[in-house]
């Protein structure tokens, strides 16, 4: 398959202390790619070698057949992480601003756009007159507004609302099924887990997981039992780990251990709304590599 | 539009709204006339014939008051005792003894009923009047006038280039003045603006999306390029509000025209320095604003470059009065100051052209050298959020760059 994004060996300290440490993968064209880990972990550095705002100290970029240039930052949208615009600007002369700067003329678009996501009644609005969680959606369509190939979204939930988060979820599907690439850098690894194709989990600035999102979850085993249950969960002979949400568990079997028997055992301790045999959560194998390095 | 357009564009039609822009703009002028006007009034003031009753007492039998002509309100007293009650009762505002001793020692003792330095001076002049009248009363009034004001002198230059009239006065003095005045007053709006902007992109985050979609260098001429447009406009008011109002005005237009003389060369040296002169400053706000993590920190490092700045006119009086003595002549050089230092020395005396020259080579050199500089250290440093850094650092980046 075709690759979009190209990243092989990239690397970057400041003041002697690695933040990108050897870094390579491929993002295919179309995919949705997710580059998740925790805070700090070196993500946004990543991000912004990708767009050529700051420099690696080696390694090698190339970004839709291309190394960076201005032309080829026209073709990218970013979502960047620290969300900041104008404050005295109109949303209309912000995104038309931003457009312009991609040499876009993109009144139109962001008139559609406004109108997609609930805001058209703001547009004569200042920047400084918006909620948080408006401006973000401003700096979406900012990010969007100049019809990019690629499209990098640093943290694209953090602040959202639930009815944002669904409202930014679909669009990134949409986008998706229009064929863009795709990149969702996030620590929240549920929300990417099913949306993105593949994944590279980073930690303290290597590379620790790399693939598709079935791929590596059932490379880390049928293992894992999800519960809906009410009454109290106490330790079960088998079970390695609970995640306990109260009501909602996720159980971490040993290697050996028979799920049949588990039941009969929860049956006997709690009243069992729902028992699921399941593949670990991105979340789980990410706790599990990291205390396993 | 190439995308340093886009952004000075963006710069230009953004600061122009500024109500910072619109005061210096506008306010300025205004501030000036109106310190003019206050200083005009007070001179009036000043110059009206207060009532004077001076009373003398003679030891020396030299001094009249009678057969002169000009000399009025001088009393004669006989008894000091009674100078003194006249005095205290108001009927004098002063009186003065003159020694038997006078002539070999020129002491005259002046009493007042209150202490003013202004009418010090008034009374002054009055009491010398009264006494070369006296002293001179033999001689025709023309000496007597030579001898109060003997010189009214016109100047000239006579070199290669022929002969010149050369103005004098209080004119001379006020172009360069005002001049560089407005001059770093410009400069200095234009690049704090810049400063400030970077700062705020950067604390506000913006400076990401841009960044995105520009280059360093491009991100930075567009500013620069946006931000100097706002001062050429800033001085293209100033020298409209001054032209409508001198025009306004008929004598002091006749007044203008007789006394200053502003040539088409100064103004072309004008043009360049301040171009130059704006683009210096304007690349060290830049990288001041990369390198700072706060506006307030940003504003206090920059203090220090606008300090340079501002030295020509801290010095103004040395480099008016001896043009061509060694400090003129290197804050004329010296690149942070040679745009106002220059223009000074150009519109008072003939500068050599080889002066003018190295001066114009080395603010060229040493603009490029320092917008490379700051596109460096913008770059290298922009990012680095809420952490400002060190000298060995920045030097390390420059190098990188």
């Amino acid at each position: 398959m075709e690759s979009s994004v190209e990243v092989s060996h990239l690397s970057k300290s400041y003041n002697g202390q690695s933040v990108v440490n050897d870094i390579s993968f491929n993002i295919s064209k179309g995919e949705v790619f997710g580059l998740i880990g925790p805070n700090g972990a070196g993500k946004t550095t990543i991000i912004r070698m990708l767009l050529d705002i700051i420099r690696p100290d080696s390694g090698e970029i190339r970004i839709l057949n291309d190394t960076l240039s201005g032309e080829l930052k026209n073709k990218i949208g970013y979502l960047p992480e620290d969300r900041g615009l104008y404050k005295k600007l109109t949303v209309m002369e912000t995104l038309v601003y931003l457009g312009a700067l991609k040499n876009m003329r993109s009144k139109e678009r962001a008139l559609m756009f406004l109108e997609k996501m609930g805001m058209l009644p703001h547009k004569d609005k200042k920047i400084s007159e918006l909620s948080k969680g408006m401006q973000q959606k401003i700096q979406l369509i900012a990010a969007l507004i100049h019809d990019p190939e690629f499209i990098i979204l640093d943290e694209p939930f953090s602040g959202l609302d639930p009815v944002n988060m669904k409202l930014v979820k679909d669009l990134i599907i949409e986008l998706g099924k229009e064929g863009k690439t795709i990149l969702i850098s996030t620590h929240m690894m549920d929300q990417v887990e099913r949306m993105c194709d593949r994944i590279f989990m980073i930690h303290k600035g290597k590379g620790v997981l790399y693939g598709s999102v079935d791929e590596i979850r059932s490379r880390y085993g049928k293992n894992t039992v999800l519960l809906e249950f009410e009454g109290e969960l106490k330790n079960i002979p088998g079970v390695r780990k609970i995640n306990n949400s109260g009501n909602y568990a996720e159980l971490i079997l040993e290697q050996d251990a028979d799920p049949g028997d588990i039941l009969k055992i929860l049956a006997a301790m709690v009243r069992v709304n729902k028992f699921e045999i399941s593949m670990p959560s991105l979340n789980e194998i990410f706790i599990e590599v990291v205390e396993g390095t | 539009m190439s995308k340093w357009a886009t952004i000075a564009k963006h710069e230009y039609l953004t600061n122009i709204k500024r109500k910072e822009f619109l005061f210096v703009t506008f306010g300025i002028p205004l501030f000036m006339s109106a310190i003019m006007g206050v200083s005009f009034i007070f001179m009036d003031a000043g110059s009206h014939n207060e009532v004077y009753k001076i009373g003398y007492i003679d030891r020396t039998a030299l001094f009249e008051t009678t057969n002169l002509t000009n000399i009025t309100n001088f009393t004669k007293y006989t008894d000091e005792g009674l100078a003194r009650k006249d005095l205290i009762g108001n009927n004098l505002t002063n009186y003065f003894v003159i020694p038997e001793n006078y002539t070999a020692t020129g002491r005259i003792l002046i009493y007042s009923s209150k202490k003013n330095f202004a009418d010090n001076v008034n009374i002054e002049e009055r009491i010398k009047n009264f006494l070369l009248a006296n002293l001179l009363k033999n001689e025709p009034p023309e000496i007597i006038r030579r001898i109060n004001q003997p010189i009214i002198s016109e100047y000239f230059t006579l070199n290669e280039n022929g002969l010149k009239n050369e103005e004098n006065g209080i004119a001379i003095l006020l172009v360069p003045i005002v001049f560089s005045l407005l001059f770093t007053l410009s400069i200095f709006t234009s690049s704090g603006f810049l400063l400030q902007g970077v700062v705020e992109e950067k604390e506000n985050r913006i400076i990401e999306i841009i960044l995105s979609s520009v280059s360093h260098k491009e991100l930075l001429q567009g500013k620069v390029i946006g931000l100097g447009a706002l001062g050429l406009t800033q001085i293209a008011i100033w020298l409209v509000v001054a032209a409508s109002l001198i025009l306004i005005n008929p004598t002091i237009s006749l007044l203008v025209v007789s006394q200053i003389h502003i040539s088409i060369p100064l103004l072309l040296y004008a043009m360049i320095y301040f171009i130059f002169g704006y683009l210096i400053f304007a690349s060290i706000m830049a990288g001041v604003g990369a390198v700072a993590t706060t506006s307030r920190e940003g504003q206090q490092i920059a203090g220090i470059f606008s300090l340079a700045g501002a030295f020509p006119l801290m010095f103004a009086q040395f480099i008016i009065f001896s043009p061509n003595d060694v400090l003129a002549k290197a804050l004329s050089i010296f690149p942070l100051t040679s745009p106002t230092a220059m223009i000074m020395r150009l519109s008072i005396t003939d500068v050599p052209l080889y002066e003018l020259i190295i001066s114009l080579i080395l603010l060229v050199i040493s603009t490029y050298f320092i917008m490379e500089l700051s596109v460096r250290i913008f770059r290298a440093s922009l990012l680095m959020y809420g952490k400002k850094p060190t000298i060995e650092e920045l030097i390390k980046y420059v190098r990188q760059g």
